[in-house]
């Protein structure tokens, strides 16, 4: 699938721009803060309804607008598709070749993102919590069962955590709880059933491109962290068993804590490189080398899922990789992926031959040169 | 306000706290009733100042009524054994609408929820014990099928477990008359987990 042409009106700093897109890689050269950014933010709010960067839609709107408005056009299995979007106030609606969808997760499936932004250098050292992002972005794309089950695992843990700290203070009975266990068992093994599921298949494919960035030095393995008593291949029922069971041993300490501290917001992705964590004890380009085989097993689990590769958005990383990992990135990618790659030179970018556009951002506006 | 003589800025004021209702629209609806009828006007008020003392909760099932017990609840027709559980009154007016209910309710007014500290000696489950004997053929739950409405269902069936009595929780998933191809993926992932042998 790619991106043929978007049409912004009114988007962060543009008024008006209209973009032909190449089909493989769209260059994006400018100095800071003159608006690369915001066209891959119109890309993916075109593609999934919503901003990587934030949640309030009002600032997408360029200053003293009313609204805004994103047309673009997605060639996909030899089809066209017209995706609009329009925010005028709160109101947000999206049509697609002209129907106007009754709700914004139906718009998921068409044009399928991957974004890799300077935050993602981090998701091999950085805090639990990206990772568990990363892994719930993804099948989230692929499963809007999913996305509800998160949500609704969201709402019951508030609860829970309330209940909790009001059985401390004494103001409610112990016995309440298990009427929050029953759901928060039940939630929680289904978000974890499915991450295993997507684990199996991300880590032989990441494992795949460690070998091939690192010319077969590293063996990269994915493991799913977590206090309950389960491997990768665990059935449901054995999830909430154990679910159920450690649960009941934490009972007086999540009480003294006010807080639920089992669960699947409390998991992490643990990654190990010839028999060594490398979250806490990797090189920083250990680390950085499993964050790039992470992405492309991304894109890859993605291709599998829905049968073709999704577009990729580098958002100023592609100057953070040395001259290796960057040569390996542009050999995955030529040719097959749709790429935007913004960067403030053309310094790091020698390695890139053939099929290209540059676009030149100023102020915002987009030449192409 | 000061644009108002004072009554009228006094109903404007009063109708403005009514839900959907704003400014405009009780300026609006203020000049209406200063239009009206002598007599509608004054029908229209007394049905106000009325409602709270014609109206009062079913001593038995807690739903409203103008007389104790509720209409429901009194019926000779209706199934006393079998008892229907709802979070309001509401809810009540829906399952009647089918037609297909013949049993008796058992208003809640509300859900457990702790964030908002509404525990279940905050909603009406207490009435519920006393109404349960070895007549009871059915405790049906219908709560909403939100995280708060499945555990106050949750909490109800265990309380009712010692007693023996048979318990059930309404099936949620594909509405009726819709194509299968229309319905969204988690009604439908719902509906295909909850679906049954035949």
């Amino acid at each position: 699938m790619y991106l043929s042409q978007l049409y912004l009106k009114n988007f962060r700093n543009y008024t008006e721009e209209h973009l032909k897109f190449n089909k493989n890689i769209n260059l994006l050269i400018g100095s800071n803060a003159q608006g690369k950014t915001n066209i891959l933010e119109s890309i993916y709010l075109i593609g999934t309804g919503g901003s990587h960067r934030t949640n309030i839609d009002s600032e997408l709107i360029n200053w003293q607008k009313d609204g805004l408005y994103l047309k673009g056009e997605l060639i996909k299995d030899n089809q066209d598709y017209q995706l609009e979007l329009s925010l005028l106030g709160r109101n947000k609606e999206i049509k697609i070749n002209s129907n106007r969808l009754s709700r914004i997760n139906d718009l998921i499936g068409y044009l399928n993102i991957v974004i890799f932004s300077p935050e993602d250098l981090s998701l091999v050292k950085g805090s639990p919590n990206l990772r568990r992002k990363f892994i719930d972005l993804e099948i989230s794309q692929i499963s809007p069962y999913y996305r509800h089950l998160i949500s609704k695992y969201g709402k019951v843990l508030k609860q829970r955590n309330n209940l909790l700290k009001e059985i401390r203070d004494n103001k409610a009975p112990k016995e309440m709880l298990s009427v929050w266990d029953q759901q928060l068992i039940d939630l929680g093994s289904k978000i974890i059933k499915k991450r295993l599921e997507s684990l199996i298949k991300l880590g032989i494919l990441s494992k795949l491109m460690q070998r091939k960035i690192t010319n077969g030095l590293e063996a990269l393995e994915l493991k799913y962290d977590t206090e309950l008593d389960l491997d990768n291949n665990s059935s449901e029922d054995e999830i909430k068993e154990s679910f159920k069971l450690k649960l009941k041993e934490k009972k007086e300490r999540e009480i003294y804590q006010g807080a639920t501290t089992l669960g699947p917001h409390r998991d992490d992705i643990s990654l190990i490189v010839n028999n060594i964590d490398i979250r806490k004890f990797g090189s920083q380009g250990q680390q950085r080398t499993a964050a790039l085989a992470l992405k492309l097993a991304e894109l890859e689990f993605m291709k599998g899922e829905i049968g073709e590769y999704p577009i990729l958005l580098l958002d100023d990383v592609f100057s953070e990789l040395d001259i290796s990992r960057r040569s390996y990135l542009l050999d995955t990618i030529r040719d097959k992926i749709q790429t935007f790659i913004t960067s403030t030179d053309l310094k790091h970018l020698d390695g890139l031959k053939g099929n290209h556009k540059i676009f030149e951002i100023k102020n915002g506006s987009a030449i192409e040169v | 306000m000061r644009y108002y003589a004072q009554p009228l800025s006094q109903l404007i004021g009063q109708l403005s706290k009514l839900p959907g209702v704003g400014p405009k629209t009780a300026q609006r609806l203020a000049f209406h009733i200063l239009e009206m009828d002598q007599k509608d006007a004054q029908d229209l008020a007394n049905s106000i100042s009325e409602i709270r003392d014609k109206l009062s909760y079913c001593s038995i099932c807690n739903n409203l009524t103008q007389n104790d017990p509720c209409q429901i609840c009194s019926q000779h027709k209706r199934d006393k054994t079998l008892i229907c559980i709802v979070e309001e009154v509401k809810d009540v007016i829906a399952m009647e609408k089918t037609g297909e209910y013949k049993g008796v309710y058992h208003v809640l007014h509300g859900a457990i929820s702790p964030i908002d500290g509404v525990g279940p000696e905050d909603i009406k489950i207490k009435s519920l014990l006393p109404r349960l004997d070895e007549n009871t053929s059915e405790v049906i739950l219908a709560t909403d099928p939100n995280v708060e409405g499945e555990a106050t269902a949750m909490y109800i069936s265990k309380l009712l477990k010692p007693l023996g009595v048979k318990v059930t929780r309404i099936a949620h998933g594909l509405p009726v008359g819709g194509d299968l191809e229309y319905a969204d993926e988690v009604t439908l992932s719902k509906a295909l987990e909850g679906r049954r042998e035949i």
